[in-house]
């Protein structure tokens, strides 16, 4: 691991901010800590950054400890929901002033500083102040201020969430771009689980303090580890092993060893298909029609659950229909207690 | 609601014109306020500095005060003190607000309480305790058999320090807790070290509030007249030449022309101190992180023992003069005694009451005429709230004394029948409530503009007349600032000797006039003894204020809960 993070604690009081939380970044990889608010994943950003101290556990980059080391020695690159660039200085002052810090030669600095403008696609705002810029512009120049010393680790805690939707998607295109571009490892904190999935090569699903799930997109989409990732990454149904045993036992062929109580079975709404069947056990409650898909509420032997349809099948409140699930769509999670339960 | 008859919009079930009477009257009483005791007594000012010996108009009296040897020394100690008093306040006040928000150490209460002190005494109190302790029979002479002489440049200077220093404090602070901590922490992330961070993002983001400073500073200093009399000596200022020429040589015309002189470098300082203000770098985001100093040896440990020793000094100045109040023959015989309380000169402590009725005038028809103007000035037309906003703020350009020698040139004189105010407690009250206009107006309107507009309109279009939107919208959210005004004009009533030191008549006279004629007739420790009574008085309306915002801010949360 190029970044590696073990057993790092942190305890405010009696609050536990971060329980013995070991997480790793490979060079060049884009990963994101992704959680509730006041799961910890702004704490781990903040230790790491140096900005915060960690009450044990140790963190490596490339093998060298960062303990002790104040932030400033530390080389990396950092970017706030609130922006918080200088006031006092121009949007060029800005960028170079990681380079300035470095004692680098003016025409470097501002030659580099044009590079950048033009990367970040903001090439005539050298001379303006950050007040005299749109949130969006701010937020480019604080990436690019981030970027400007070639930092070791680029930190992100939030950089999206102050701006407006069109806005964010627009950014969280350039970024990716940009950390793709430059190959710089990156830590992004947030908790827009759809920036998680698009941005990230690997997440980090953190909950009270600990690591629920680690991997990519895809296997914490579609094979959620807990409960807690089942329900956090969009929408899912949670079924109890006993009703899958009596009403769709096929689906039984992947249970994990173990209690049938210390697993749920976990499938999303667009695995499931509705078949109108006067036979069939379920029953349509209602359909909200959302443009493209249709989301139908279904009560089954199983309990209520959740189908998103797509295409033109004919469904109506009331109706009876046939559940159809592919056994290779159900994931089986643990049966975690739920956020906030004892 | 009825339906539109003939296709116009339907008209709100108000009458119309009741709401205009009322915002008519709202506007229209505190608009001839000011133009009755502000505006008008300047134009006399200025009439009577050029009404020539003959009664012709012209500008003899500026030719003959300009050829003066003693005006123009008078000028240069003004600027001088000015501009030494600055340098050292900003200083000094720049360390104190740097240690209380941005370093990490105990007991900052005390200093913030140490601060406060000299707000709440007469600004003759600063040379009261410099004589206890520098004079001729203070301490350091008794211990030490110094010879020294403290009247005149640097009793003056280290007195104006004093004084000036909360204000300088203040003002400096209230920039400081501006930014946002995430900056620091991006300069920390990017290599910054301390020292560096301080040079390239505090020192310019306080650059504003540092001017600012400077400027209010600057001209309380050139302005003040208590500490100048006390323990200028000979070394005469424009504040204390503008007094000789009238009270000393009954010369009216000439006090007008040196008021009108002292109004040109407050006007100037006060203009750009405006601009300043405006000038501090916008943008501030709401998302703004405070900054919280952790505590760093090599910054704090000096830094505390630089501000404690400020602030300990600033106390220990007055804390002297109550000292001193108590004992029987300073600084010979240290027995603590009530003897100095028993005052000897003519009306006693019958002045201390006067005052105080002032004071309460002063507060209660301010804060009043304040609030009417706050309502009146949101709704007029932005044309005529732009003129009176300009006259609201004026005040504060105006020095006591120059309103003071306004105020007695124009109620003193049976051309209008004005005559009738002169030697009353209310006029008194009315020069101290204009004196301080500009401060009472700018707090009463921060709470105005917290009021959610939408709030009001949500009223209106429910049917509340304008009455009942200024009763149940207005008024709450500007409770505190109305309590905050009244404690504010009642406490720089009790102290304030600028303004008022040409209005008092033999029957008719102040607390800290009374304090200076004390100290005149050289009975030190009496006037310490009525400063500490005044203090005493001043303290308690601190206290009651705090008790009161504290209530309401309780009240207000409750609120909220339910």
């Amino acid at each position: 691991m190029y970044l590696n993070v073990q057993n790092l604690t942190k305890t405010y009081g009696a609050f536990t901010a971060l329980d013995k939380i070991s997480i790793g970044v490979q060079s060049h990889e884009f990963v994101c800590l992704l959680g509730p608010s006041g799961c910890g994943k702004t704490t781990l950003l903040r230790i790491i950054a140096g900005l915060t101290d960690a009450d044990s556990g140790t963190i490596h980059l490339e093998g060298q400890s960062l303990s002790g080391l104040p932030a400033r020695q530390r080389g990396f690159g950092i970017v706030f929901q609130s922006y918080s660039l200088f006031p006092n200085m121009t949007v060029a002052e800005n960028i170079g002033y990681g380079l300035k810090i470095r004692a680098i030669a003016k025409n470097k600095i501002a030659a580099r500083v044009d590079e950048l403008l033009t990367t970040i696609k903001l090439p005539d705002v050298a001379d303006r102040y950050p007040w005299q810029l749109s949130g969006g512009q701010q937020q480019r120049i604080a990436l690019a201020r981030a970027i400007a010393v070639d930092p070791r680790l680029l930190l992100l805690d939030e950089p999206l969430s102050a701006l407006d939707a069109k806005v964010r998607a627009q950014l969280r295109t350039e970024i990716r771009d940009i950390q793709r571009t430059l190959d710089i490892p990156t830590l992004m904190v947030t908790h827009d689980q759809e920036e998680a999935l698009s941005l990230a090569d690997r997440i980090i699903c953190m909950d009270h303090g600990v690591v629920e799930q680690c991997g990519t997109p895809q296997e914490l989409y579609l094979r959620p580890a807990t409960r807690f990732v089942a329900d956090f990454m969009g929408t899912s149904n949670l079924i109890e092993t006993s009703y899958i045993r009596e009403c769709m036992p096929d689906l039984m062929a992947h249970h994990p060893v173990g209690d049938d109580d210390a697993f749920v079975a976990c499938i999303r709404p667009e695995q499931i298909s509705l078949h109108p069947d006067p036979q069939g056990k379920a029953t349509i409650r209602s359909v909200t029609f959302l443009g493209n898909l249709r989301r139908v509420f279904v009560e089954s032997p199983a309990g209520p659950l959740i189908v998103e349809a797509h295409g033109h099948v004919d469904l109506c409140e009331g109706q009876s229909v046939r559940l159809d699930i592919n056994p290779q769509d159900c994931s089986w999670v643990a049966n975690t207690p739920p956020s906030g339960a004892p | 609601m009825p339906p539109p008859t003939d296709g116009t919009v339907a008209q709100p079930v108000r009458p119309f014109n009741t709401d205009r009477l009322i915002l008519a009257l709202c506007l229209g009483i505190p608009v001839v306020g000011l133009l009755l005791f502000f505006i008008y007594p300047l134009w006399i000012v200025f009439i009577r500095s050029i009404t020539e010996a003959d009664g012709g108009l012209g500008i003899a009296n500026y030719i003959e005060i300009l050829g003066s040897k003693g005006f123009w020394r008078a000028t240069v100690h003004s600027l001088q003190m000015g501009l030494a008093t600055t340098a050292i306040s900003i200083v000094c006040g720049f360390i104190i607000a740097h240690g209380l928000h941005r370093c990490s150490f105990r007991g900052k209460n005390l200093i913030r309480a140490a601060i406060v002190l000299p707000l709440l005494a007469p600004s003759l109190v600063q040379g009261l305790g410099l004589i206890f302790i520098l004079g001729r029979n203070g301490l350091l002479n008794k211990w030490f058999d110094l010879g020294l002489d403290i009247y005149g440049f640097w009793g003056l200077l280290i007195a104006n320090t004093f004084y000036a220093l909360p204000q300088a404090v203040m003002i400096i602070g209230a920039t400081l807790t501006l930014s946002d901590a995430r900056t620091y922490e991006a300069a920390e992330v990017m290599g910054t070290r301390p020292l560096r961070q301080f040079w390239d993002l505090t020192l310019p983001n306080a650059k504003f509030g540092i001017l600012s400073a400077a400027f209010v500073v600057f001209t309380v200093t050139i302005t003040d007249f208590g500490n100048a009399a006390v323990i200028g000596g000979d070394y005469s200022v424009l504040a204390t030449e503008i007094y000789s020429q009238v009270i000393g040589q009954m010369n009216f015309n000439m006090g007008a022309v040196v008021g009108i002189l002292l109004l040109l470098p407050t006007l100037a300082s006060y203009y750009i101190e405006r601009m300043a203000q405006k000038r501090q770098f916008g943008g501030h985001s709401d998302s703004a992180v405070p900054y919280v100093a952790h505590f760093t040896p090599a910054r704090d440990i000096p830094m505390a023992m630089a501000s404690f020793l400020i602030a300990a000094l600033t106390a220990a100045v007055i804390a002297v003069v109550v000292y001193a109040s108590f004992v029987r023959l300073w600084p010979y015989n240290f027995d603590l005694t009530f003897k100095n309380y028993d005052i000897t000169l003519a009306g006693g402590y019958a002045p201390l009451w006067t005052t105080i009725l002032i004071s309460l005038m002063a507060a209660a028809g301010g804060t009043v005429a304040l609030f009417l103007l706050g309502v009146g000035i949101r709704r007029a037309p932005a044309a005529i709230a732009k003129i009176v906003y300009f006259m609201a703020v004026l005040p504060a350009a105006v020095p006591g004394m120059v309103l003071g020698l306004a105020y007695v040139l124009t109620f003193n004189s049976t051309a209008t029948p004005l005559y009738l105010l002169y030697g009353t407690a209310g006029l008194i009250a009315l020069v101290n409530f204009y004196h301080y206009h500009t401060q009472g107006y700018l707090t009463i309107m921060t709470g105005f503009r917290q009021i959610p507009t939408s709030l009001e309109e949500a009223a209106s279009c429910l049917g509340s007349g304008m009455l009942r939107v200024v009763a149940d919208v207005v008024t709450p959210y500007v409770m505190p600032m109305l309590a905050a005004v009244f404690f504010f004009l009642f406490m720089r009533s009790m102290v304030t000797l600028s303004a008022v030191i040409f209005l008092t008549t033999p029957k008719m006279t102040v607390a800290a006039v009374t304090i200076m004629r004390l100290d005149d007739a050289g009975l030190t420790s009496q006037a310490a003894a009525y400063s500490t009574a005044v203090m005493l008085i001043v303290t308690a309306a601190l206290l009651a204020m705090k008790f009161i915002l504290h209530k309401i801010g309780q009240h207000k949360s409750l609120e909220a809960k339910f």
